[in-house]
């Protein structure tokens, strides 16, 4: 244009405008929830075997098909479940008059396109109306990131430490380089009960060494255990609905929590979505990991926000895809990690659909480190917004998971994480850590402030420690023998979790004092105003004091 | 109930080898196969009553090694008296949490606990192999009912040498098999 309007010259240097926007585009797949490639929903059952799924017969079935049809659908209910009015059941979903355990009883009788059809029809208020009732835990709450571009371990103890005693119930690590993976999740184990015990700490890294070290004791949960929507990205992936389902059993054989990871997007950037919306392919995800028996879900597209966040209606579909998990009786990790937009507008509406109502875990995860330190290609949020998310849960009265803290209770943490982890280096055989990156770990603000580790010696150490068979108890003796008793004894509990297995249980979590907190004793029990969780009484008064706040009192 | 449970054969045989294990200088014992794992004459469990576990019922839950809950202390791993076994979950606490989720409505769940209770008696390395050996043309047909046979027949692990038979047809179906 020859010449330019003032206000679109402003506008087009928006932060807005340094996203990326695409129209629908069916044939590939980047269509949010509405593909007219999308099956119609049907079954049929023949003695017990579904022999029709969503217009397709057994004999056409791809591996997928296979595992929903066997392992998923419900066939006691199915038909009675496929005979309510789609839009009926949408209704009920934002029914307080009509149980959550009534819709989940049906549900589970629903195929794919079942589901897809009940979500369409439910706009984002309604949708975040029926997390609130649908959420599978009663009281909502939050996962953090813990990593640095170094893999500093003192500073990931550090950072464990602060995550955790902010209010984190999970937080998750995960690698710059590969072979560190048992020294992050060891940093994790130990900051994270110095910093609140009973926190679960995770090493999100390849399939394999991720068991291997849930089997050491070394991580108390996994999550990013991946599952797809078509059979040739499940190929591409390099497993089946057969191998994640052993998967799934391995880790609950060796008592360890887990939970599956799966998203809107992850079709279309592998390139084989079928022409299909990226919500039903999502829904198959979800339907696939009801079917192995696993216990939760990670999505909300999580790596591929991108994708939703560019298509009409990508961002409603995200929660759309939570609300899917949930309806299937799974625990939610919701997302709300992967940066997808410049702009804090959009971040802050983003976050919105699953804060305002509350999930198992909000974010999967919050940065709990400057968002240049974050290893999974950054986060929505991260430390230097947490003062803003305090003040929401302020102004909204809404429990993000998150608690008030002083500095000096940050500096105190953070500074006992990293002198334990020193000691059980030490104790252990790992490179030793020294007082000065003891020091630099307590005060930073991320690993810029941290010196270079001699990373070839830190490998040698790594593998040695694994080669020795080295194991969470290895830690408990170190810790106990360092004078870090009331450590000693956390990580302790955290391989005592092992053995009792409550914590296997659907969206299960530890408070301070090891006792467990899953949907099979604390069940969501939302129906409408003066039900559920409710931010009131102590955890309120918490909440609502932020150190900011000026007292009348003291003036 | 507490009673009939703790003196089931499966705890004694843990037990005893668990004591041999540790005259042998601490080598540890293999978890034993589970029974149908009984809770006596009241059934299976309650999610209302006898969840958590270990706080509701801790006469339940026992080490891979048989050991109980509140054995295991840290007074005890600072004096080396507990290996890594002894912090391992054993096939009956599985089958109990799988009564929990079931009553708890997540039958869904129970069968992936019930699949998980066979797999505590394979060791860790034997485990990833297999697991590995499911993954897409890694495996023939053959090879996969190999893993099968020995599913059931060294490790009694019948509902997931079921799933893997089950699996080599659908690979074999699919055209996932190794050389596919």
């Amino acid at each position: 244009m020859a010449k330019r309007q003032k206000r679109f010259e402003v506008l087009a240097d928006r932060p807005v405008n340094k996203d990326g926007f695409i129209k629908e585009w069916v044939d590939v797949g980047l269509v949010a929830m509405d593909s007219p490639n999308d099956p119609k929903p049907s079954i049929k059952i023949q003695n017990g075997v579904v022999v029709e799924l969503d217009g397709k017969r057994r004999d056409d079935f791809d591996m997928i098909d296979y595992a929903i049809a066997d392992y998923c659908v419900d066939k006691r209910v199915a038909e009675e479940a496929m005979a309510v009015d789609s839009l009926k059941f949408a209704r009920m979903m934002v029914d307080i008059n009509v149980p959550r355990a009534e819709l989940v009883r049906l549900a589970v009788g629903f195929t794919p396109a079942k589901v897809v059809s009940v979500l369409r029809e439910l706009n984002v208020v309604e949708l975040m109306m029926a997390m609130q009732k649908m959420r599978t835990r009663k009281q909502p709450m939050n996962q953090a990131h813990v990593t640095n571009v170094k893999d500093s371990a003192p500073l990931l103890a550090a950072d464990a430490a602060e995550a955790a005693y902010r209010g984190f119930a999970e937080i998750e690590t995960t690698v710059g380089i590969a072979r560190y993976a048992p020294m992050n999740a060891l940093a994790l184990l130990v900051g994270g009960q110095v910093g609140r015990p009973g926190v679960l700490s995770q090493c999100a890294v390849e399939e394999a060494a991720e068991l291997n070290m849930g089997m050491r004791g070394l991580t108390s949960y996994a999550e990013t255990v991946s599952v797809y929507g078509t059979e040739q990205v499940f190929i591409d992936g390099d497993d089946t609905p057969w191998s994640k389902f052993f998967l799934a059993s391995a880790y609950a054989s060796r008592g360890l929590k887990m939970r599956y990871t799966s998203g809107t997007g992850s079709e279309v950037l592998m390139g084989y979505a079928e022409g299909k919306s990226m919500l039903y392919l999502e829904v198959r995800c979800i339907m696939v990991t009801k079917g192995a028996g696993v216990q939760g879900l990670q999505n909300g597209s999580i790596s591929c926000i991108g994708v939703p966040g560019a298509v009409p209606a990508g961002i409603r579909t995200v929660l759309a895809e939570n609300l899917a998990t949930v309806l299937m009786n799974l625990e939610v990790a919701s997302g709300n990690d992967q940066t997808f937009t410049h702009s804090i507008e959009r971040n802050t509406a983003r976050m919105l659909m699953q804060f305002l109502p509350g999930t198992d875990f909000i974010f999967s995860g919050y940065a709990a480190e400057p968002n240049y330190d974050n290893m999974f290609a950054g986060s929505t949020h991260d430390v230097d917004d947490y003062d803003d998310y305090l003040v929401l849960q302020r102004d909204l009265q809404v429990d993000g998971g998150l608690k008030p803290v002083t500095e000096a209770g940050v500096i105190e943490v953070r500074n006992k994480a990293a002198r334990a982890l020193q000691a059980v280096f030490e104790e252990v055989g790992l490179p030793p850590i020294t007082d000065d990156e003891v020091e630099r770990a307590t005060y930073a603000h991320g690993s810029k402030e941290m010196g270079d580790r001699n990373v070839p010696e830190d490998l040698r150490g790594i593998d040695g420690f694994m080669k020795r068979g080295s194991t969470g108890l290895d830690v408990v003796r170190a810790l106990a023998k360092r004078g870090f008793r009331d450590v000693a004894e956390a990580v302790l509990e955290m391989q005592k979790a092992k053995v009792a297995g409550d914590y296997l249980q659907t969206s299960a979590v530890f408070d301070d004092k090891f006792n467990v907190i899953s949907s099979i004793n604390h069940p969501n029990d939302y129906e409408g105003p003066g039900t559920g969780y409710r931010l009131t009484g102590e955890r309120w008064e918490l909440l609502k004091n932020i150190p900011q706040a000026i007292d009348a009192e003291q003036i | 109930m507490a009673q009939i449970n703790d003196i089931s054969p499966e705890v004694i045989e843990a037990a005893v080898k668990r004591v041999l294990s540790t005259l042998n200088g601490g080598a540890s014992a293999n978890p034993e196969p589970a029974h149908s794992p009984s809770n006596g004459a009241a059934g299976k469990l309650d999610a209302k009553k006898d969840y958590p576990l270990s706080k509701m019922r801790p006469e339940l839950v026992k080490s891979a090694t048989g050991l109980a809950f509140n054995e295991i202390t840290l007074d005890k791993v600072v004096e080396g008296k507990l290996g890594f076994d002894d912090v391992r979950i054993r096939p009956e606490t599985l089958e109990y949490q799988a009564q929990i989720a079931e009553s708890g409505g997540r039958p869904h769940v129970a069968t992936n606990l019930r699949r998980a209770a066979e797999l505590t008696r394979i060791p860790d390395e034997r485990v990833l192999e297999i697991y590995v050996a499911l993954r897409p043309y890694r495996s023939t047909k053959q090879e996969m009912m190999a893993i099968a046979e020995e599913l059931e027949n060294k490790y009694s692990a019948k509902i997931c040498a079921k799933f893997v038979r089950e699996a080599a047809e659908v690979y074999d179906k699919r055209g996932r098999l190794k050389g596919q």
